[in-house]
């Protein structure tokens, strides 16, 4: 407790100290400073989360009272923890990189407002996640919107981003606007602006209201969560910001929208209807696949990242609205797990998505180039980088032993559990929502090989990418830690799980600590059904048993009497495996197979043309072709306007094509009828103004009837 | 698809026995001249400069002989001795052995188009065909130098094909074996050299077997393969330096 105060005071210090010294130091010390101060504070606030995760002590501290708006507090329970957690090791990364990163704009944008707006979303940020009472968590939620449109609009001298920034801004308004709605409701019913007042003080409430509050709370919190429809606004921001702050705006305050979803549905006003719990599903599903098939077909680096976010919240809602319905339907432990793979996909998307932000912003600092098209080979210029984007790569595409794999098993898996539900009809959304997240999940590969090997492998596709050198440390080291920490969270489930369980204990019905991470087992455990320690032995899970303390290397789930394993892996094994084979493989080829051969390098066999060129090679576009002609109904891509042949002499020497028009889906289905609608409404009522006397005059005597006869 | 099947049986194997039995039937090859009286003006008619008169005798160079029969049917000269064999096939003498079981059972062969007529091609097209089937001797044709054995050239070498024959031989690994088939890809043929083309593809790539014929024959194109891993005997590519492998066939 008194550590926690420490590092909470250390924290708000060091923010302050940080922006007298963006104040007070020179421009061009100031990323120096920026990277120095911002990261120790965002180590602070990593610290302070870890310590109330792993300890379970909340942090309670009220700060002072406002008259007639209650007490402003702080409350740090072990949810808001891990958020924290996770917000500080993404904001730490993303200020080391800083460092290197904000030269690039000394002497054309200020640096100094930079630094200010920075730490001061560092600030709202934290005090969203620690605040207690309702009017302090809207003051830190409206200043973290309007901040990081601010930081988002920073290369506010380009036309685009403005309007992106504007774009984030009134969704963002509507979302907040929403938010605080249901959060009054809850206020006004409970009597009390703090959070701890909210607890389990609407037994009462009706299926309207409960309907209402969630309707209320689950749209404002989304916008910010950039699920469907209004994740509009995600795929403009995130090419406008810069690199470190589309790492934060993906690995943190996306997350405080699930947050705010967390919180309200889990905490204060636990979802008893199945119906709100099955709309999250969907959502959520939808947003994935809608998510994951832009992103499979969009050639901009940082436009493709923002849209895997979208389909990555969409996986984290869909676990989150699958958990809501198991819990009401009264399958508690297996609402745990979903609930489990929820924050587990979140943290690890947090660490990948920041990770994979920080490349983008390398390879386009030191290629100038985001298009995919353009890029190409730059392996060979950037191999640290490659090896970390790799990394990251093979973690969001959920391929072992990175940790997107686990959760993304986990979800799945939870998912299928629905042969539990009792209702066909709810079975059934579930099994088209697993399937489109199975989808999701086999388009993400597709989506992340195109990424990696377009932007890394072949030739280089334009001249500045040649030129392109590897970045300096400061740029490497946060991308290799958050590699590292991808690699530990797949390899280490089984330490992850307890944790995670522990945030969510006070509100999941039941832990799944002890349904997911079994301790080392012997036949002679007493408690357990001897055939299920039998079919447990045979796993293997206690092959580790005289070496890796506490708990064992199997993530499973019981499940009942009848079939009492009903999933089970262990991506440590398979490292061990797979480390395994790779070297016999290695060894084979190279003692045996390779015996008495040398290894000779041809040049490279392009079907003998006299030089090849980068335009002969595979695009992006070409690799993506094929997700874009089956999902053509979806994606749409609008035919070219206007085709001209230019016909010169009797031959065709010329066809000109204009720029193919893509519309979103959303946009198409959504919002350009919102706006078409909105313009018709306004187009009728101009037709009152006619500008004529006579009719004002109608209009008063009209109004004047109206009053009288309503009187 | 049921007569298909039906017609098929019925039709029964009408593949070729060759190399196991030598093809006797008619029309697999056009021939080439042996020799004969160098009397009136049988070198002068030549039009591709074949035939050379030496001690009354006619030499004819293979590597130059298109069989366009002038020899044999003009009337200003005696007519040639003529073979009806395909067996034409010659081993380059100053390129080396190959090993003993060098290429194992199987033979990948890459087809360059070195700027061909395009009628070679269709010789070579017929060798995949049910009737030559080179896939039973373990012969088969690779898009790609890069599992290739053998490169079978086919063309004079035109300028344009150089660069593009010298990397597809640079692509293919050790052992390799380069034949060149017809009587451009072995002087140029009636193309070259000229201001397109070089005098054959052993300019570019070192040639280790050489099928002469304009164009040559599937089964001579077949020898050529069977002589590069070395199941059949070389041929000669001159006449009267050996008797070319006259083969009593059907006239």
């Amino acid at each position: 407790m008194i550590l926690s105060g420490a590092l909470l005071i250390l924290f708000f210090a060091l923010c302050f100290t940080g922006i007298a010294l963006a104040v007070v130091l020179p421009q061009r010390h100031g990323s120096f400073a920026l990277a120095v101060v911002a990261s120790l504070a965002a180590a602070a606030i990593t610290g302070l989360g870890g310590i109330v995760l792993l300890s379970g002590n909340s942090f309670q501290c009220p700060l002072w009272t406002i008259p007639e708006l209650g007490t402003l507090s702080l409350s740090i329970d072990r949810l808001s923890a891990l958020f924290l957690v996770s917000a500080g090791a993404v904001f730490l990364a993303a200020s080391v990189f800083s460092n290197a990163y904000m030269q690039r704009y000394v002497g054309h944008y200020s640096l100094r407002s930079f630094s200010i707006l920075y730490y001061a979303l560092l600030l709202s940020v934290t005090l969203v996640l620690i605040t207690g009472d309702v009017l302090a968590f809207l003051i830190a939620w409206e200043a973290m919107a309007i901040l990081s449109y601010l930081l988002v609009n920073y290369e506010h001298e380009r036309e685009k981003n403005i309007y992106a920034g504007w774009l984030m801004l009134a969704l963002s308004e509507m979302g907040t606007m929403a938010a605080a709605f249901s959060l009054l409701l809850l206020a006004n019913h409970a009597h009390s602006m703090s959070f701890a007042g909210f607890r389990g003080a609407f037994h009462d409430f009706g299926p309207g209201m409960r309907w209402a509050i969630f309707l209320l709370s689950f749209f404002g919190f989304g916008v910010k969560a950039g699920l469907v429809p209004f994740s509009v606004w995600l795929p403009r921001a995130h090419p406008a910001a810069t690199a470190n702050i589309s790492a934060v705006l993906s690995g943190v305050i996306l997350n405080l929208g699930l947050y705010g979803i967390v919180r309200v549905n889990l905490d204060f006003l636990p979802i008893s209807l199945p119906g709100p719990g099955l709309v999250v599903l969907i959502v959520g599903s939808v947003s994935a696949l809608i998510g994951i098939l832009y992103a499979t077909v969009e050639n901009d680096l940082k436009t493709m990242l923002a849209h895997s976010s979208i389909e990555n919240m969409g996986l984290i809602t869909a676990a989150l609205g699958a958990g809501f319905v198991f819990a009401v339907d009264g399958h508690t432990v297996i609402a745990s797990i979903a609930f489990v793979a929820a924050l587990y996909q979140m943290t690890n998307h947090s660490l990948y998505k920041s990770l994979l932000f920080l490349g983008a912003g390398t390879v386009d600092m030191r290629a100038g180039q985001r298009n995919m098209d353009k890029l190409g080979g730059l392996m060979k210029f950037m191999p640290w980088t490659a090896l970390f984007l790799l990394v990251g790569a093979l973690a969001i595409s959920a391929l072992p032993p990175f940790n997107g794999f686990v959760s993304e098993w986990l979800i799945l898996q939870s998912l299928l559990r629905s042969v539990e539900l009792n209702s066909i009809a709810i079975g059934t959304v579930f099994a088209f929502c697993a399937a489109a997240l199975a989808l999701t999940a086999g388009l993400v590969i597709t989506c992340f090989t195109k990424a990696f090997s377009m932007i890394f492998l072949g030739l280089p596709r334009s001249p500045q990418v040649e030129e392109a050198s590897e970045a300096t440390p400061s740029m490497t080291v946060p991308m290799g830690v958050l590699a590292v920490l991808c690699l530990v969270l797949g390899v280490a489930p089984t330490w992850v799980i307890p944790v995670l369980d522990g945030a969510l204990a006070p509100y999941a019905v039941s832990g799944a600590t002890q349904a997911l991470v079994p301790p080392f087992l012997n036949p002679a455990t007493p408690g357990l059904p001897p055939d299920f320690v039998h079919d447990f032995h045979d796993l293997g899970a206690q092959i580790g048993a005289g070496i890796v303390p506490a708990s064992g290397l199997v993530v499973l789930h019981r499940g009942g009497a009848r079939n009492p394993v009903v999933f089970a892996m262990s991506t440590a094994y398979m490292l061990v495996v797979l480390v395994l084979l790779l070297a016999i493989v290695f060894a084979v080829v190279r003692f045996w197979l390779a015996r008495g051969r040398t290894a000779v390098r041809r040049p490279l066999w392009a079907g003998g043309i006299q030089q090849l060129r980068p335009e002969m090679t595979y695009t992006a576009t070409g690799y993506s072709s094929p997700v874009s002609v089956i999902f053509n109904a979806i994606l749409h891509p609008g035919a070219a306007p206007e085709t001209r042949e230019v016909i010169y002499e009797h031959f065709r020497t010329e066809i000109r094509r204009g720029d193919r028009e893509e519309s979103h889906i959303l946009d198409r289905l959504i919002f350009t009828p919102l706006a078409q609608g909105a313009m018709a409404i306004g187009n009728l009522c101009a037709k009152m103004h006619n500008g004529k006397l006579n009719t004002y005059v109608t209009y008063v005597l009209i109004v004047l009837l109206a009053v009288l006869l309503i009187r | 698809m049921s007569r298909w099947v039906l017609s098929g049986l019925k039709t029964g194997i009408k593949t070729t026995h060759y190399p196991a039995q030598q093809e006797i039937h008619a029309g697999v090859s056009p021939g080439l001249p042996v020799t004969g009286s160098a009397e009136g003006r049988t070198a002068e008619i030549c039009p591709t400069a074949a035939l050379t008169s030496s001690e009354g005798r006619i030499e004819v160079n293979y590597r130059r002989c298109i069989h366009c029969f002038r020899c044999v049917r003009s009337a200003e000269s005696a007519p040639l001795d003529w073979q009806q064999g395909y067996e034409w096939a010659a081993r380059a003498a100053d390129r080396p052995a190959l090993e003993t079981g060098a290429f194992g059972r199987s033979l990948n062969v890459l087809v360059v188009d070195a700027g061909d007529c395009g009628a070679c091609l269709s010789e070579i097209a017929q060798l995949t065909n049910p009737y030559y089937n080179i896939h039973r001797l373990g012969f088969f044709i690779t898009p790609t130098p890069r599992n290739a054995d053998v490169l079978l050239v086919v063309g004079p070498a035109t300028d344009q094909m150089r660069a593009a024959l010298k990397k597809a031989y640079d692509a293919m690994p050790e052992p390799r074996r380069v034949v060149a088939a017809g009587v451009c890809a072995l002087s140029g043929g009636i193309f070259g050299p000229s201001l397109v083309s070089g005098a054959g593809a052993a300019d570019v790539v070192p040639v280790d077997v050489e099928v002469p014929g304009c164009p040559p024959p599937p089964l001579a194109i077949l020898h050529g393969l069977l002589v590069a891993v070395e199941r059949k005997p070389s041929a000669f590519l001159s006449s009267p330096s050996a008797p070319a492998n006259p083969v009593e066939a059907a006239p």
